[in-house]
């Protein structure tokens, strides 16, 4: 449908050859746009355009962001060697060294945690999540990552071995804390409570599987009175 | 005296009459359609320094979301893993695989990998992941089935009218407090009301006012 003044000043004896390419134009002219255009969700590799900067990006550090000012291109600077802030002192050796006194490694939790179903219920859910990848949901060292891509070498262990039983509380804290052998530290990645939570956790899988479930509840028992004396 | 308009022009007024709405509502539909982030932003899929496949890792092996993306409930900022964490298993498996060439050579220098991010809010938005998954707002919700994604995409325009559209009625989004990661959860096979989930300490009531997210 051509428009009336288009149609009008149109010459009439021209009007049968000009109308087609018009209508071809038009048409070119869609097929045009809807191409540059697109339909939404069509995938790209190219940033999002912003039609309208609107201080879409400013001035300002966001985490992980790379500041060009700074040669290391952190927006935080690394506070002087040595430095602590205050509050984070972290002098309770039970708590973030998992040791006595002493300078052994402790068996039980530290005073400040007490054991009870939530702890429990925090570690499993923590040792599925950063624990089970390579040892397994059960403890027993055969994680979805030592199943695939030719599996690991060497092989993480099984947390049921004879040689972990007497191991105190303190020693699988520590081992979270600062890795053993190959297995690298989860210090970073794991927050100090949620670490004496998965200990805690690996306690109960190992008892769970070397108990009957009568003499399980005993010890469990025992470590919550032991960790609620100082 | 001739005429000083020729015959034709008579039809301006109604030629303007009838393509102005028409020229209008065009412009409309252009801004509407293609000036959304729907358009603009969905379908991002930006290709990664490391071919880092989600699928693989979270899909088909099903590490959980916060092994990797670990300050989610801590933090504003779901961070993108330091290389250590690459290689807490890659040091062990895979060791010689040119696709981690990078991730081996990153460990090595200290220097970042280079990873493109795919989801970025406009600076003036505030945004903060830890609520949002303490309200039990699945990760799939926003960002779809990483779970299946070989190149992560964006699916989810995270424009403000699709932030508003759950601010103001969340309930749809809500999913019980443990399943928060789980990509498969699906409401149409369980049914989930909130308000009866007795882990759920108080009501969910995110914020519609304006200095909720432009503070």
């Amino acid at each position: 449908m051509l428009p009336a003044f288009v149609m009008a000043h149109t010459p009439r004896n021209a009007r049968v050859s000009s109308e087609a390419p018009t209508l071809r134009l038009g048409l070119v002219a869609v097929a045009i746009a809807a191409l540059a255009g697109g339909c939404r969700g069509t995938r790209s590799e190219d940033p999002p355009v912003h039609l309208n900067p609107n201080m879409d990006f400013q001035e300002r550090g966001e985490p992980q962001e790379e500041n060009p000012f700074f040669a290391d291109k952190r927006w935080m600077r690394k506070p002087p060697e040595g430095a602590v802030a205050v509050g984070l002192l972290k002098d309770d050796d039970h708590l973030y060294r998992g040791r006595n006194l002493d300078g052994t490694l402790a068996d039980a939790l530290p005073p400040s945690l007490k054991l009870d179903e939530k702890l429990l219920g925090r570690g499993e859910t923590r040792f599925n999540i950063y624990c089970a990848p390579c040892h397994g949901a059960s403890g027993h060292g055969n994680g979805p990552a030592t199943r695939r891509g030719g599996g690991m070498q060497p092989p993480p262990a099984d947390l049921h071995m004879k040689r972990l039983g007497p191991e105190p509380l303190g020693f699988f804290f520590h081992v979270i804390s600062n890795g053993k052998g190959k297995m690298r530290s989860y210090k970073a990645q794991i927050p100090v409570e949620d670490r004496w939570a998965i200990a805690a956790w690996v306690r109960t899988l190992q008892q769970s599987h070397s108990t009957t479930p009568v003499a399980a509840a005993a010890p469990a028992a025992a470590g919550a009175a032991k960790g609620a004396t100082p | 005296m001739p005429a000083i308009f020729p015959r034709w022009t008579n039809n301006v007024p109604i030629a303007i009459g009838l393509l102005a709405p028409l020229i209008g509502a065009g412009l409309i539909f252009i801004v509407w359609y293609w000036f959304s982030p729907s358009y603009t932003d969905v379908g991002y899929r930006p290709e990664q320094p490391v071919p880092y496949s989600h699928k693989l890792h979270a899909g088909d092996m099903g590490i959980d979301c916060r092994y990797c993306h670990n300050t989610v409930e801590r933090a504003a900022h779901a961070a993108i893993p330091p290389t250590g964490t690459c290689m807490n298993c890659h040091d062990l498996v895979k060791t010689d695989s040119p696709r981690l060439k990078l991730v081996r050579e990153s460990m090595a220098s200290g220097e970042s990998i280079p990873w493109v991010r795919v989801h970025q809010l406009p600076d003036y938005a505030y945004f903060n992941h830890s609520p949002h998954v303490a309200a039990g707002v699945g990760c799939a919700t926003c960002h779809g089935r990483v779970d299946q994604m070989t190149v992560v995409e964006m699916v989810q325009p995270l424009s403000m009218g699709w932030c508003l559209d759950c601010h103001r009625d969340p309930k749809p989004n809500l999913r019980p407090l443990d399943e928060v990661t789980n990509m498969a959860w699906d409401v149409e096979k369980t049914p989930y009301d909130p308000d009866r989930d007795p882990m759920r300490k108080r009501k969910v009531n995110p914020p519609t006012h304006c200095s909720g997210c432009h503070r």
